[in-house]
């Protein structure tokens, strides 16, 4: 459906064309999870294809499982769950080229000491040249203006920072999804509205995981999860009102 | 390996470089300091087993001959790979995982507290003091030409130090199994 | 992290790490074969120079050594007394030209290229299935990134302690560190699956 098995090897200019904000089809049929025997998700339908979509819901809600079915970290245990044509079972690693995922924790996302080590990390299997891979970092540095922090030591950078360098080491392979799990959940205030005007102004497909309900309030589309199944789906006003019901 | 094994044995890999910057410590009847490094060795195998453990060992051991200076003292680099205690220093592969494979052949959660607490120090024994030692007795007997009359009568008294380290090591690895279980391995 | 590595332009230097690395080998091996005072004299001798001509000046050289001569001159003493003056001789001849060969090579070899050789010797080992070369150099690189989170949290353990008039024991520090540190094994296993670090491509 999408053609190629990885997006292109090209870096792009800080300019960024629209067209990344289109084509989302994922697709869950009927597709469930378990875990040591329990149903963390109970068998689920639903197509997402919305440029913005939030995901909320109470600890435990099986938000987290949903999200990380999405990209074939957790593969469903029946069913099935598609990303623009990829069977998440199947053909993981493609999905996970389209589907790029930001977690909670800041430091456990950048693994080398260097940061512009780490970033380049991601394009490692792409054989490119020296300077094909430092202009490629320092282009999605600079997108999240921290491209001053590119030789610094990943240990002595803020949270918000770190979230940032988060951001940029999965961009730069330029995937068309980005998931996130409660990005702004360990962060202080100043670094959690950093990070948010960031999740703002992308204009890539994402699907943000949140308790920040300001985060999301204004997204396209808003999924609530309660005790592994789907309870409200819809416009964030609804669902928020019918979260606080069943939050109460 | 998956990729949780190989994160799990580089953090604690990590721990082992850690506890090598933790000052060592004297004990009034043991005549040498005794240093934090060696215990993390034997934790490993307790708490990853004999694959992980042995592999976070490795890593560590991959960072000397690096050249870094992770060892205890600030040392580090190939030298340290010829000295006369070079022989306790590979050993630590071997003793991890033997003390590693042993922990997970006999050590489970179902066993009550002492039982457990004793698996763990005999194999901790087996790994960071039996072949440890008998290791480095080996190269510094051989490979440096002290003979083996000397180098074990040198190496007796490095033996109560690590004996506590054992025990130190069975006590703390029953506290990370229910705490945080990691044997068995799980895929 | 601070290296062993000294940043110049020596012959050493500009040797390739694999030149150095065969040689050092080599050497090793013969030093450990012969028992001639002689030789090894002479490959001690040797080594001093080839040590000195990386121009560390005396303070950085005896600094970096000092553990290890310290070693040597113990293990030559005991000997000495307990075997014979000529075996003490020996080993200390012999472990002392190792010692200095070895700290040459480390000296004049960046960690980036001993990290290139690793995973360069790893690849025929690969095919056996006991591990992957990638793999290497992506676990060194996390145990460096990680080292500074360990000793913060440590630590932090440790004034947590002294905060509530404990005293810091080996048990109470170690177990604490340990659950708090591979607690994160997870998510960061996680994320680098979630970029495909991995995969073969």
């Amino acid at each position: 459906m999408f053609g190629s098995e990885f997006p292109s090897p090209v870096f792009r200019s800080i300019e960024r064309s629209r067209h990344r904000g289109t084509g989302l089809d994922i697709r869950f049929e009927q597709a469930e999870a378990r875990f040591e025997g329990r149903t963390v998700l109970h068998p689920l339908t639903l197509s997402l294809g919305e440029r913005r979509i939030g995901v909320i819901g109470l600890n435990g809600s099986g938000k987290t499982t949903f999200a990380r079915m999405i990209n074939g970290l957790v593969v469903p245990a029946a069913g099935r769950v598609t990303v623009n044509g990829f069977d998440t079972a199947k053909d993981g690693d493609k999905v996970r080229a389209e589907a790029g995922f930001i977690f909670q924790n800041p430091q456990n996302q950048i693994i080398l000491p260097i940061l512009k080590e780490d970033i380049a990390l991601g394009l490692k299997g792409r054989k490119l040249s020296k300077q094909e891979t430092e202009a490629a970092v320092e282009a999605v540095l600079s997108r999240f203006g921290i491209a001053h922090l590119a030789d610094r030591r990943a240990h002595e950078l803020s949270g918000g920072e770190l979230q940032l360098a988060a951001l940029a080491s999965v961009l730069v392979t330029e995937p068309n999804i980005l998931i996130m799990d409660e990005p702004t959940n360990q962060l202080d205030l100043k670094n959690r509205d950093l990070v948010e005007r960031t999740i703002r102004d992308l204009d890539e497909n994402v699907i943000v995981i949140s308790h920040d309900l300001s985060l999301v309030a204004d997204f396209d589309r808003v999924l609530l999860f309660h005790e592994g199944r789907l309870a409200a789906d819809g416009v964030p006003q609804e669902v928020i009102a019918r979260y606080r019901e069943i939050a109460a | 390996m998956s990729t949780r094994d190989l994160v799990l044995a580089a953090l604690f890999a990590a721990i082992i470089v850690a506890l090598g910057l933790v000052p060592p410590i004297m004990l009034g009847f043991i005549p040498v300091p005794i240093t934090a490094q060696s215990l993390g060795v034997m934790l490993a195998g307790v708490i990853l087993g004999a694959k992980r453990g042995g592999f976070a060992v490795l890593l560590v051991l991959l960072l000397v001959a690096i050249g870094l200076p992770v060892l205890s003292g600030g040392r580090g680099g190939l030298a340290t790979f010829v000295s006369p205690t070079a022989g306790y220093l590979v050993g630590w592969l071997f003793a991890a995982y033997v003390t590693g494979y042993l922990s997970e052949r006999f050590v489970d959660r179902s066993q009550s507290s002492i039982v457990q607490i004793a698996g763990f120090f005999l194999a901790a024994l087996a790994g960071g003091v039996v072949v440890d030692h008998a290791l480095g007795v080996a190269y510094l007997a051989w490979g440096t030409g002290t003979g083996l009359m000397t180098a074990f009568v040198g190496d007796l008294a490095f033996i109560p130090g690590d004996v506590l380290k054992a025990l130190i090591a069975a006590f703390a690895g029953r506290a990370v199994m229910i705490g945080y279980p990691l044997l068995p391995q799980r895929a | 992290m601070k290296t062993l590595y000294v940043e110049g332009d020596t012959f050493l230097h500009r040797l390739s790490p694999r030149v150095k690395l065969v040689a050092l080998a080599l050497s090793s091996l013969l030093l450990f074969l012969t028992d001639s005072p002689l030789l090894l004299a002479a490959a001690a001798v040797c080594g001093g120079c080839i040590y000195a001509s990386l121009g560390l000046g005396w303070r950085q050289s005896l600094l970096r050594l000092r553990p290890i001569l310290l070693t040597i001159a113990i293990v030559a003493i005991f000997t000495l007394v307990l075997n014979s003056p000529g075996q003490a001789l020996t080993v200390l001849l012999r472990l002392t030209a190792l010692a200095l060969l070895a700290a040459a090579v480390t000296a004049t070899t960046s960690t980036g290229d001993f990290i290139d050789e690793i995973t360069l010797a790893a690849r025929p080992l690969e095919r056996i299935g006991l591990v992957r070369a990638a793999d290497l150099g992506l676990s060194i690189g996390l145990v460096v990134r990680f080292v500074p989170e360990v000793l913060t949290r440590y630590h932090a353990i440790r004034d947590a302690h002294h905060a509530r008039g404990l005293k810091p024991r080996p048990l109470t520090l170690a177990v604490p560190l340990i659950i708090l540190t591979l607690r994160n094994a997870d998510e960061i296993a996680a994320a680098i699956d979630a970029r495909g670090i991995r995969a073969q491509k």
